[in-house]
């Protein structure tokens, strides 16, 4: 869970005094919440909603206007980054449930694909990270996110499964079937 | 390696997002939000309370500030009307040089 809230992030006296002049509509304060966290929640919000840069713009922003609404519940037991990464964490599932939930998961004729015994040993993490993006980006986007929500956020078939009001089953299938596609996409991608 | 366990052990070597800089024309449009916000439900704190507070004023801010008007007007967001703001949402990069707006400050220069 390398991407996300790291547990134990510092509170800083300077996060306590921030929150609190935002409470008093301080602008100064407010604009100092955007200048020195926007980075963070977007970085993480584009990266796990990848391609869809516009999509990612509007939830970040949807982040920053929860928070300001929910600022009086922050009570310093995390950073305010920390706290703000929390919420674009909720987002960010909300988004994943709701679009596998209008999605169908039916499959599209990937075929069975076992490509998976060599992967190759000298290729660096960084190249494998950028094609595995790049392999992502490619994939259908219900099938995209599956993999992103089983494997990033930790969430079990049954979870999934329960969020998105389908069967268990049909998540397994889907999910099956995401893998293949990604095995598939990853011997074209280079 | 079966399937499954090829595909997460990819999965989990790009799960950490690279550090990117936010869009300074959406910096900007998230702070109008705010500020809107803000507005909506309430008057802001007033300049003059930012000023003594150590927030540094931008040139128009500083003149409301120093306008012999009433605090209310003091505590409405002169943004809203500013060329700044505009510009700050539309443009990345946007050519603005006001010390101490906000709008300049968003921007990844």
């Amino acid at each position: 869970m390398a991407a996300s809230p790291e547990p134990g992030a510092a509170v800083e006296s300077s996060d306590l005094q921030l929150a609190e002049l935002v409470r008093q509509k301080d602008r100064k304060a407010t604009s100092d919440l955007v200048a020195l966290h926007a980075d963070a929640v977007y970085a993480y919000i584009a990266h796990r909603l990848q391609p869809n840069k516009t999509h990612a713009e509007d939830l970040t922003q949807e982040v920053f206007v929860a928070a300001l609404r929910s600022i009086d519940g922050y009570r310093g037991t995390s950073s305010i980054r920390y706290w703000l990464l929390g919420i674009a964490r909720h987002a960010v599932q909300d988004h994943y449930r709701q679009s596998l939930k209008e999605a169908s998961l039916e499959d599209t004729g990937v075929t069975g694909v076992t490509v998976n015994d060599n992967l190759p040993e000298r290729i660096d993490d960084e190249r494998q990270r950028e094609r595995t993006e790049r392999v992502l980006n490619r994939m259908r986007q219900d099938y995209s996110v599956l993999l992103r929500w089983r494997y990033w956020e930790n969430k079990s078939t049954a979870e999934m499964a329960a969020l998105t009001q389908k069967s268990d089953k049909a998540v397994e299938r889907a999910l099956a079937r995401a893998r293949r596609q990604f095995s598939e996409l990853w011997k074209e991608t280079l | 390696m079966s399937n499954e366990e090829f595909v997460q052990h990819l999965m989990l070597i790009a799960e950490a997002p690279e550090p990117v800089r936010a869009p300074s024309t959406l910096k900007s449009r998230i702070y109008s939000a705010l500020q809107q916000e803000q507005s909506g439900t309430g008057p802001l704190r007033s300049l003059t309370q930012t000023a003594a507070g150590g927030g540094r004023l931008c040139v128009f801010e500083k003149l409301v500030q120093i306008a012999p008007v009433g605090e209310a007007m003091k505590s409405r967001n002169p943004c809203r009307v500013c060329h700044a703001r505009v510009l700050g949402e539309r443009v990345e990069g946007a050519p603005i040089w006001w010390p101490n707006c906000p709008y300049v400050r968003f921007q990844n220069r």
